[in-house]
Formats: structure tokens, sequence, C-alpha cells
């Protein structure tokens, strides 16, 4: 398939672009007067009015001080003015929104991360509207004179739900101490990123734009054209961290397994602190590989000696792996049919032992696809939250070796439920059926879900649009 | 865990059994393919009834008369979430799903299923009779998914 041509000046940057930023602040909204919205999102669209102006994916020149992208809900986009009618044809999910019962239950936000727990209002799933994002690259200064300037500008139009920052770590870092944000997919037509691609397989367009040709060769619309090209959809969720709980299933994980805890910690993550994968560092962190090596690798390798179908060296249970099993055999199809790009920051302040109950921490932002059902709620539902959809594989070698169906056990450490009276983790070992798997079991959940809105990022074109329909509802 | 499918399609009035017979055949090599790709289902079974027999049996004697009672089944027991993996089995066998929908009444608004998967997902609820009471039942010999057999058994 060759790559689209897509127009980026209609794109929302951060669905094509990743924004290397320091400081974030997220407003979560309710709009209270429709045609007064119709102005402000005209005067952000275009940046007039002493508005800051939406980024798009159009890379320009200097290096922006700032970026504001702005999404809806469903109940968003029925209060500026779309039909029933038109919002049936939306990706179901989104239709049934974040705070959905069954919505919910699929994705693990059950128990503590359940819709009846989330701050601010965010459960009251028909008041939340509309998300505006800001990202300031390096200047405090900027975000909180920037944001003075939305919040007037909201005063009398739309009611902040929520309004939630996030704070880049050093060498970014996540709160659980490892690199964040390196293995995002290439999506074919979008603009070169400042490094050199990985050897990963480039995705389709249409995996993250509607309009254009996804992986199974179809193509996402909805109903008015206007919002069906250049558009996407994310989820937005803030992920609260515990990161005593955390160390102490790394200490647990050591004891058991005889391990050392930056060992476990790799183990149960697929990389190394530092963002080293496991598969091309196996036995010890190494120096942090430059940018451009650290996404090249895959897991099911024609020859014995650097195999590791059977996840002796990268657990076929980990983290990365889970969400991105490469070339590894799974049910279904393969990784690139559901892909997502991940554009989240840490909150809070860094964990201290000496003064743990200083406030919360976690991750906060959107994970970014053209089809929620596909591609986000497919990896939390299935592959961060079962162990049957690997393919029965052995390593070159044979049965005796082992198979990968064995391997693996329980949900995703970081992302699953993880009731400790059924969770599990499998250090793959070699032996016939896994018999020589050390299986950890007992321990629990360590990021909750605070909250989640489903969102719909429009196009430029799509945003004055809805800006239009709007301005003539009552 | 496994899940039955019984999706049981009316054809279109004044259709061809020879039609519906080629088409099946000359998929088959094919569905067996992506079958085994997905890796979830156990067994398959595509079947051509005909509602005004009383045993459903189509009478193949004239294989060229067309019929207005045709129905076509698809009968399956696969594992895992069938919605979850709607879009998986489209990748796989959707030109095979759209060559039998264009026999099928509703088919058309359908199709292409790769351009229609929340239509097609509701297609396929509404005429799987195992998803409705009293059909919804199944018994099952072994808990194991395919995968763990295939590992069992090599």
């Amino acid at each position: 398939m060759n790559a689209p041509s897509i127009d980026f000046d209609d794109v929302q940057g951060t669905i094509l672009r990743g924004y290397r930023v320091d400081y974030a602040r997220h407003f979560v909204l309710s709009i209270d007067n429709v045609p007064a919205m119709s102005s402000l999102l005209s005067s952000l669209v275009s940046g007039t009015n002493g508005l800051p102006k939406i980024t798009t994916a159009l890379r320009l020149e200097s290096k922006p001080e700032s970026f504001l992208n702005l999404s809806f809900t469903n109940t968003g986009l029925s209060k500026m003015g779309l039909s029933d009618e038109q919002l049936q044809t939306f990706d179901s999910s989104f239709q049934l929104g974040a705070t959905n019962p069954s919505v919910a239950n699929n994705i693990g936000d059950v128990g503590d991360s359940a819709p009846s727990n989330w701050i601010d209002g965010l459960n009251d799933g028909g008041q939340v509207h509309l998300l505006i994002s800001l990202w300031a690259r390096d200047s405090k200064e900027v975000l909180e004179s920037i944001s003075a300037t939305l919040a007037s500008a909201f005063s009398g139009v739309a009611t902040i739900i929520l309004q939630h920052d996030a704070n880049a770590l050093p060498d970014n870092k996540i709160h659980f101490g490892y690199r964040d944000s390196i293995a995002q997919p290439t999506v074919k037509g979008a603009p070169p990123a400042k490094y050199e691609p990985d050897d990963q397989p480039e995705v389709a367009t249409g995996e993250f734009l509607l309009g254009y040709k996804n992986e199974i060769g179809g193509t996402y619309t909805v109903s008015p054209t206007e919002l069906s090209l250049n558009s996407s959809y994310a989820a937005f969720r803030i992920l609260e961290q515990d990161v005593a709980g955390f160390n102490a299933i790394l200490d647990s994980f050591a004891q058991t397994t005889g391990m050392e805890t930056e060992m476990v910690a790799a183990k149960v993550c697929g990389r190394w602190r530092n963002g080293n994968p496991l598969t091309l560092s196996p036995d010890q962190q190494e120096p942090v590989f430059p940018t451009e090596q650290l996404n090249n690798f895959t897991y099911v390798k024609p020859e014995a000696v650097n195999d590791d179908t059977l996840g002796l060296t990268c657990p076929v249970g980990s983290h990365i792996r889970r969400n991105n099993p490469r070339n590894a055999g799974v049910v279904g199809t393969d990784s690139t049919h559901h892909r997502i790009t991940r554009r989240a920051m840490p909150y809070g302040k860094v964990y201290n032992p000496q003064n743990p109950d200083d406030g919360n921490r976690g991750l906060i932002g959107y994970f970014i696809n053209a089809s929620i059902t596909n591609q986000f709620e497919f990896l939390t539902g299935q592959w961060d939250q079962t162990s049957t959809f690997v393919k029965s594989a052995e390593a070159p070698g044979g049965s005796p070796a082992g198979n990968a169906v064995f391997n693996i056990s329980g949900e995703d450490v970081f992302l699953g439920v993880n009731d400790p009276s059924n969770s599990s983790f499998t250090f793959p070992k070699d032996g016939v059926n896994g018999s020589n798997n050390v299986n950890v079991t007992g321990f629990g959940r360590t990021i909750i879900t605070r909250g989640s809105v489903y969102c719909f990022f429009p196009s430029i074109t799509g945003l004055r649009y809805l800006a239009n329909l709007a301005a003539s509802q009552g | 865990m496994t899940n039955p499918l019984t999706l049981m399609m009316p054809v279109k009035p004044d259709t061809k059994l020879l039609s519906i017979i080629e088409v099946l055949a000359e998929n088959q090599a094919p569905i067996d393919a992506a079958l085994s790709s997905i890796g979830t289902v156990h067994f398959a079974r595509f079947l051509l009834l005909d509602s005004s027999v009383a045993n459903l049996q189509p009478d193949l004697k004239d294989i060229n008369a067309t019929s207005d009672t045709l129905i076509i089944g698809v009968v399956t027991d696969y594992d895992g979430n069938f919605d979850a993996y709607i879009s998986d089995f489209v990748a796989q066998l959707g030109d095979v799903f759209n060559a039998l929908l264009a026999f099928v009444v509703g088919g058309d608004s359908v199709t292409p299923v790769q351009d229609n998967l929340a239509a097609f997902q509701a297609f396929i609820t509404t005429n799987d009779a195992s998803q409705h009471k009293p059909n919804d039942t199944l018994y099952a010999a072994y808990p194991q998914t395919v995968q763990q057999i295939k590992a069992a058994f090599p």
C-alpha cells in the first residue's frame, strides 16, 4: 500500500506528532452555552481574539513554546448539534462512553478503578463534553499564562469539571522508574519523526486517521462527512500509580525467584528501567542504546541462538510483549492490527520513601487510535487481561524445549485487574509444557484508573464544521 | 471456554443452488487457511439448507434449479470473545463473507464487511441462534482452547 498524501494542516497535531514537553494541563469541560462555544471554538481554530491556535500536524520551522488540541465526547458532539442518527455511525464504544458499565467492565475499570471511584465528576459521563489539552515545551510561565487566557475564555461558555496537570520527569521516566514512550507506531504517510524510524512494520494510516484505508482494507467513516476525514479517537486516561505497592511486588517476586530486583523489573516490563529491551540486553541493563536502536528487535527468529519464541529472555506475559507481540504468534491476526499511539505524561511528585504520603502520582494522557473497540479496548480487554491469545509455538529445537502457550499466565502486571486471589505472572524456563516455569501469584493492582474519557478529535475542517453547527443551536 | 456460533442466514429468493455450492467450494481452501491462522476455531461447518424440506436438506437432483427457501448456515465452536475479534475475523475472512453475503437477505447492507464492521457484527448477533434462547447452550467435552490442544499434542 503506498503512503497516502495527508494534509497535515488539517490533522490535529497530537494524533501524528509527539510533543516533547515538560508541562501539560488538561481541561475537562461541560458545555453550558452552545452558541458561545461556537465562537470560542472558531477562535481556537484560527488563533484569533487573543486565544491560542489549535496545533496541527504540520511541523513549523520554529520550535513552538506550546501546543493545543481539543476533542469531544459523544455527549459533547450531541450538545454541539449532531443528530442521534449521525452519532450512531461513530465507534460503538465511543458512543457508550467510558463510564458505561459494560465498557468499564470490559477493560478492567472495576473495583477501585470503577467509574464510581473516579475523581472530580468524571463518573458523570453525561456532563463530560469536551477536553482541551495544553502542552508547554519548557516554561511553567507559558503554561500558566495560556491557561489563564483559556480559563477566562471558558467563563460563561463551559464549566471546568477537572483541570489536571502533568509534568515530565528527568530522562523521560515515569513513576515506576522506567523510561517511557519508546515504541510508537510508524504510521504510513505521517510526518517523518526527528530520528530514524525503527525496523518495525509500518501501520496503515487508517489505524490512526478516519478516512484512509486501515489494516483490514476498510475505512472508518462517520456521518457527517466533514468529521470523517483526518479525525481520530482516543481514550483519555488518568492512571494513579502506587509506587510503594509496585516496589513491594518487585521485592516479593525477587524473593520468590531469587532474581535481582532490577532483573525482575525488566522481566515484568520487557525493558530495563533505562529502556533497553531485554531482547537486546538479556543479562544486564547495559548503558542505554541510541534512540534509533531501542526499538529494533523482535521475538521470533529462525535460529535458536537468538530466538525468543518461548519468552525465556523476554517473558511472553511481559508488558511490552503483551501490548505489542511483534512477530510472536497470536490468535486472530497480529500486532499491526492493534497498535495505539501513546501520548501520556507523569503527574505528581517523584515518590520519596521517606515521605510516602505526600500526594498522588501517576500517568495522564491520550491513547490514540481510529477504532477504540479494535485498538485500545482490544489491548486492555484482551492482551492485558487474558493469557489465551498466545499461539502454540515451539522454539527452533522442537517440543522438548517447551511451547509459548504454557509460558504466560494471569494478566499484565501493570494494566491487569490483578485480584490477588487469582493474579499470576510467569517467568518462563526451559522445560516440557512449562514444567520448570516459575509462577508468582497473589499480587495486587498497582495502577488504578482515576478517570477516563472516550473522545473524538475532529480535523481542523471538522472543528470549523462543528463551530458552524453549534452557532445555530438554541 | 468454547462458545457456539449457529449463524443461519436466509438466502434471497430465486437463487441457484449451484451458485452457492460453487462459492463454498472455491473458498474452501482459503477458509481453512484463514481459520488455521485465526487459531480460535475448534470446528467449523458451512451448510446449505432448504426451509421448504421437512429435514431441511436441499434437493440436489436439479442443481441448476433456483429456490426461494435456501438458508446458508455457519456452525462453529470457537474460543474467546466474539465481539472483540470481529475485526480480526474480517481481516482474514472478509472477502469470503462478502461473497456469501451477496446471496443473503440483508447482506447488501453490511457489505463490504471491511467497511461495515458494526453493522456486520449486529447482523451476526441477530442471526446467530446460539446467542438467543432457547438455543444458547453448548456441551463441551473439554475446556482447553485450540492453541492449548495444539501445544499439548504437537
